[in-house]
């Protein structure tokens, strides 16, 4: 409507308009920055492990005194829980996708260069590991019984065939089939043979951006030092009532040790994220209430200004302005002021953004927060506005009249 | 007359409640949210042993890969030893105290057949480590140096397993069975949680500490593996004698050293070692070594997350928005006044008395702010405590943090507060007298 | 041009009911200058603002230019408002953060005229107050006799058909009242048709004709004996 008055208006009560315009411009900056932040732990969190994470869960125990038989307690707990009706299946693990913890190793082309070409997530698994898994095999085949050995601590070297995830495939041998081929875990021994990839693996580490999607499966069971971990997947829905019993019977077998941690890969997950669930709930709560200031810092303005103004409103109803008009003058000036707030918000967004680049390796804003942070902080304006507005167009057009 | 300026303010503020509450509430969030992040920061990255943290000294030894550095930057050498330098700095013995120590698990077998077997954390090191770090003793006392040599079969407890084992009661003198093997108790700590468990931050700076300690030498005797991080960067021979002797680093180890002249000829003795041992064809890469303190080890090994750091950001820019907020509501209410401001000083009151009147006016709305977002800090920190669930220990309400929120929350106020009164102060009395 | 007939205006609250206009008839020509007085609280005022369509009345009836003006809506009334009539406040209520173009352009927006014709209208009728030269100015930095000057242009601006005068001087001194009234006087002896509320008789002995209220009632017309441009005596009837 009449944006140049308006605006030569509010140049004369500059302290208001750079109050109002700086807190706008600084909710968007940092409303966009936090969105940002926001949307790629989401991002994070709903990149897919590659296993069944619904009906699976995994247990350990540790054996303690002399004699305790590490090879013995595998066989009567695997053959324990792959009887029991539900289970469709179990395997030794030595870690879990998304734990946090777990092993890993470089990985070498050639037995002559010094540095490795990539690093790996290793996963020790028997010949059940893919099925409890649900890892899904693209190419290849699955280990047999017979190729899976023991590995103690005087194990060296490294067994012939293992499966690898298709990521790692690509990365070692880009556009090229990794099935067949040969490369090192250990430089000074023979190489391992890749017999089977898989579509996605995920490492232990869910936020390490090197080993991301690098893992490989070992058709070998760590004995030695009396600790066991499995990992069991049941029919669907009887994940909770199996990890009951599979936990009580596996003391029940053998008293010398200790039985712990049986979480579902859900509740795995749950943890491995939980730093970042907590950033999102954070800035979810930094951006409602920042939103929620800054509408009322509008509301108490404008209502001050409709008070401040109540004459010079009176008199425009004398002068011929509609109520109509008048609410359209309040909406109009909180538009301004809005899209001015706006125009330094948007470059303190992409300073925040280079900030946070700068310090912690954030990526790049995309292009589209801004102007969306922009449409939802007018239409905000607009709303809050709207109240003191409308008080505004009730004022009577006596007001003009009277005298104090 | 401050009687007289907090009455008129207290009145001005009850005229105008919603306004008031308006710029608490903003005032209150805003100092809750700073505050909440910044006390999390806080305790995090605060000192945890300020009476000594200056002398004691985490020795960092770079006996990594000639080819590839330990970490891409080249400042960060590895963040524990091998089982040789360690042992091999035990034995020389130079510093005013020392300990090697690594994490292990332990089977404990109470004696009482009720309670079950259960596996506990416990931490193997030496004689000095109590001394080092000053732990307190409720019962009993550290073992000494002779059980480090003799590989004694001793222990000190911590209090939450020194309550499941025997209630609570002076157990020094009894045994424990941990894995089948029988230890004497010889200490029990009283409650000894540093916040940031900084003597291994490698492990999970938030974690809980660890509930026994046992002689490391025994630990090694006895095999036990390291339950924390293990790094190799090539292999080791077969074995435990041959992991022992690997280039693996998996032991944290400790150094007292009392003044800067012994820093430095400790650091000396450090240097001379690894030229020592690069004669054995050990240390390829060039000579490093680095004794950083306590409160240096905490910064490089980033014990406060960069998500810890970028709330505090947000937070205060948070801050920030709410204090402009302030600004404008405390310009707008006593803009509005402008004409009994005007009045006032008509009636004789010197500019610098209505400034001291509204900035009590100010100062009031910072008080109440203040109380209101310390209420909010502590519901917030309880929100944090929800989220992190190792963040229990440095997510409470600290007396320095409770002191700075008031403080803040005051001083921020007045700041808000400043410039509505210096403009409410420079209306021209008769000018505003004429025109209402 | 402005005809008021038996109207009546009635203030209720819920303690009181408040006869504020009884009665109360009026007919103003065209080109006629006409001083309403009366004492305060008389409903001076309360004639003003129902003559301007600020305030609705309750009983009566009011035609302004022929149009009958009763149980109009808000709009409809600010419309003919803009249209038909000239403001010119005791306050002068000019807006203080706009210039004096800004502020004579106000009623023009409302009435939706183009940029040119706006500009034109400004610029003459700031011309013809005498004031073409200071148009970036604002309010504050004028004096009294002049910013009601602008608010004589502004009402002037849009051609009204009536110029509604609160008293007009009552914030000036003698020096600027002089000035004002002076071209109040020209503008009527250009044509238009002025009413002006006052208390001062001096003033009001300025106007062609006199009407004075006291008690919501119109109770005596006193005809100018100085006759003065087109102006006709005219009559108006009091009942009592």
């Amino acid at each position: 409507m009449e944006i140049r008055p308006i605006l030569s208006a509010l140049m004369r009560s500059k302290v208001s308009l750079v109050l109002i315009g700086l807190q706008i411009a600084l909710t968007l900056a940092i409303v966009c920055n936090s969105l940002f932040i926001i949307s790629e732990r989401a991002a994070l969190m709903q990149r897919p492990s590659g296993i069944n994470e619904a009906d699976t869960f995994t247990v350990s125990s540790i054996g303690f005194g002399e004699g305790f038989d590490d090879a013995r307690t595998f066989a009567e707990d695997l053959a324990m829980m792959r009887s029991l009706p539900g289970v469709v299946d179990a395997t030794t693990i030595n870690a879990i996708p998304m734990s946090n913890g777990g092993w890993s190793e470089g990985l070498s082309l050639t037995q002559e260069q010094k540095t490795s070409t990539a690093p790996t997530a290793i996963y020790f698994v028997d010949d059940h590991g893919l099925n409890t898994l649900g890892a899904q095999l693209i190419a290849g085949r699955d280990f047999r019984p017979d190729e899976v050995s023991e590995r103690n601590r005087t194990t060296q070297g490294w067994p012939a065939g293992v499966i690898m995830s298709r990521a790692l495939g690509e990365k070692l041998w880009p556009g090229q089939a990794a099935l067949g081929k040969q490369v090192y875990l250990d430089t000074e021994k023979p190489p391992v043979t890749i017999i089977g990839v898989v579509d996605r693996l995920q490492s232990p580490w869910p936020h390490s951006k090197r080993l991301a999607e690098f893992s490989i499966l070992v058709p070998q069971q760590l004995v030695g030092d009396g600790r066991m971990r499995y990992l069991v997947r049941t029919a669907p829905g009887q994940r909770d009532a199996l990890m009951k019993q599979i936990e009580a019977k596996l003391g029940e077998i053998n008293h010398s040790r200790i039985v712990r941690e049986a979480r579902s890969i859900e509740r795995i997950r749950g943890e491995g994220y939980s730093q970042d669930r907590a950033m999102m709930i954070i800035l979810t709560i930094v951006i409602a209430a920042l939103l929620i200031i800054t509408a009322l810092g509008i509301v108490g303005m404008a209502s001050f200004w409709v008070t401040q103004r109540t004459k010079q409103i009176g008199t425009r109803r004398a002068l011929g302005a509609t109520r109509g008009m008048i609410l359209r003058y309040f909406l109009t000036e909180n538009f301004v002021i809005t899209t001015l707030g706006l125009a330094i918000g948007a470059a303190m967004a992409y300073g925040f953004n280079v900030w946070l680049i700068q310090n912690y390796e954030a990526a790049r804003l995309p292009w589209y927060y801004v102007p969306a942070g922009c449409v939802a902080l007018w239409i905000l304006g607009q709303l809050a506005v709207l109240g003191p507005a409308r008080r505004a167009s009730r004022v009577p057009p006596a007001m003009a009249t009277r005298s104090v | 007359m401050f009687g007289y300026y907090l009455t008129l303010g207290l009145r001005s503020l009850r005229r105008h409640s919603v306004l008031t509450a308006l710029m608490v509430f903003g005032i209150a969030l805003g100092i809750a949210a700073s505050m909440t992040s910044l006390t999390v920061f806080y305790l995090m990255g605060s000192d945890p042993i300020p009476w000594k943290s200056d002398r004691l000294h985490v020795v960092q030894l770079d006996n990594w890969d000639i080819n590839e550095g330990f970490d891409p930057n080249p400042d960060i050498l590895p963040d524990a030893l091998t089982y040789l330098d360690a042992t091999a700095l035990m034995a020389a013995s130079k510093a005013d105290k020392q300990a090697a120590m690594y994490k292990v698990v332990l089977p404990v077998q109470p004696d009482n057949p009720e309670v079950k077997p259960f596996l506990s954390l416990a931490r193997a090191t030496g004689s000095d480590f109590f001394g080092l770090f000053d732990t307190p003793f409720k019962y009993g006392s550290g073992w000494d140096k002779s059980v480090d040599e003799q590989h004694g079969r001793v222990t000190v407890l911590t209090q939450p397993i020194n309550e499941k084992l025997f209630g609570g009661a002076d157990s020094t003198g009894k045994r424990v069975k941990f894995d089948g093997i029988e230890y004497t108790v010889v200490g029990v700590l009283d409650t000894w949680r540093p916040r940031v468990k900084y003597y291994d931050v490698s492990n999970g700076a938030l974690n809980e500490p660890e509930e026994a300690f046992i002689p490391f030498t025994t630990a090694i005797e006895l095999q036990m593996g390291s339950a924390g991080n293990n790094n190799c960067f090539k292999n080791s021979e077969p074995g435990w004698e041959g992991y022992l002797r690997s280039d693996c680093i998996w032991i944290q180890f400790w150094a007292q050293l009392d003044t800067p002249a012994k820093l430095a000829d400790y650091k000396a003795f450090l240097d001379a070692y690894i030229g020592e041992q690069k004669k054995l064809g050990r240390f390829e890469r060039p000579l490093r070594s680095k004794l950083p303190n306590v409160t240096q080890w905490l910064e490089e090994q980033k014990v406060v997350s960069s998500d810890v750091e970028i709330q505090v950001g947000l937070s205060f820019a948070f801050l920030l928005v709410c204090l402009v907020n302030t600004v404008g509501l405390l310009l707008a209410k006593f803009m509005r006044k402008s004409g009994e401001i005007g009045l006032r000083r008509a009636l004789g009151a010197s500019r610098g008395q209505l400034f001291l009147q509204h900035l009590v006016e100010a100062g009031v709305v910072g008080v109440t702010g203040g109380l209101v977002g310390l209420l909010l800090t502590w519901l917030g920190l309880l929100g944090v405590r929800a989220l992190y669930s190792e963040f229990k220990a440095v997510a409470q309400l600290d007396w320095v943090m409770v002191a700075t929120t008031l403080v803040l929350s005051i001083v921020a106020a007045m700041l808000a507060g400043l410039f509505p009164t210096w403009r409410a102060c420079r209306v021209q009395p008769a000018a505003q007298l004429k025109t209402q | 041009m402005l005809k008021m007939n038996h109207l009546s205006k009635v203030y209720r609250t819920h303690l009181i009911e408040t006869h504020a206009l009884r009665d109360f008839s009026i007919h103003v020509r065209e080109g006629e200058f006409v001083a309403v007085t009366g004492p305060s609280g008389s409903g001076k005022t309360t004639f003003l603002n129902i003559a301007g369509l600020l305030e609705e009345f309750t009983g009566g009836e009011f035609l302004l230019d022929g149009i009958d003006v009763r149980g109009m809506n808000d709009d409809a009334r600010s419309r003919l408002r803009n249209e038909k009539i000239g403001f010119i406040f005791q306050g002068f209520n000019l807006i203080p953060d706009l210039n004096l173009f800004d502020n004579v352009d106000v009623p023009l927006r409302y009435r939706g005229f183009n940029a040119a014709e706006r500009k034109r209208r400004i610029e003459e009728s700031l011309a013809r107050v005498g004031l073409s030269a200071r148009v970036k100015h604002f309010p504050s930095e004028l004096s009294g006799g002049q910013q009601q000057r602008v608010a004589i242009a502004r009402a002037l601006a849009g051609s009204p058909k009536i110029l509604l005068a609160d008293e007009p001087t009552g914030n000036l001194d003698t020096q600027m009242a002089r000035g004002v009234m002076q071209l109040l006087e020209d503008l009527h002896a250009e044509g238009a048709t002025i009413i002006m509320v006052t208390h001062d008789p001096e003033l009001a002995a300025r106007a062609q004709r006199n009407v004075h209220v006291i008690d919501g009632q119109v109770v005596d017309i006193q005809s100018e004996p100085r006759m003065r441009g087109l102006g006709v005596v005219q009559s108006a009837v009091a009942v009592g």
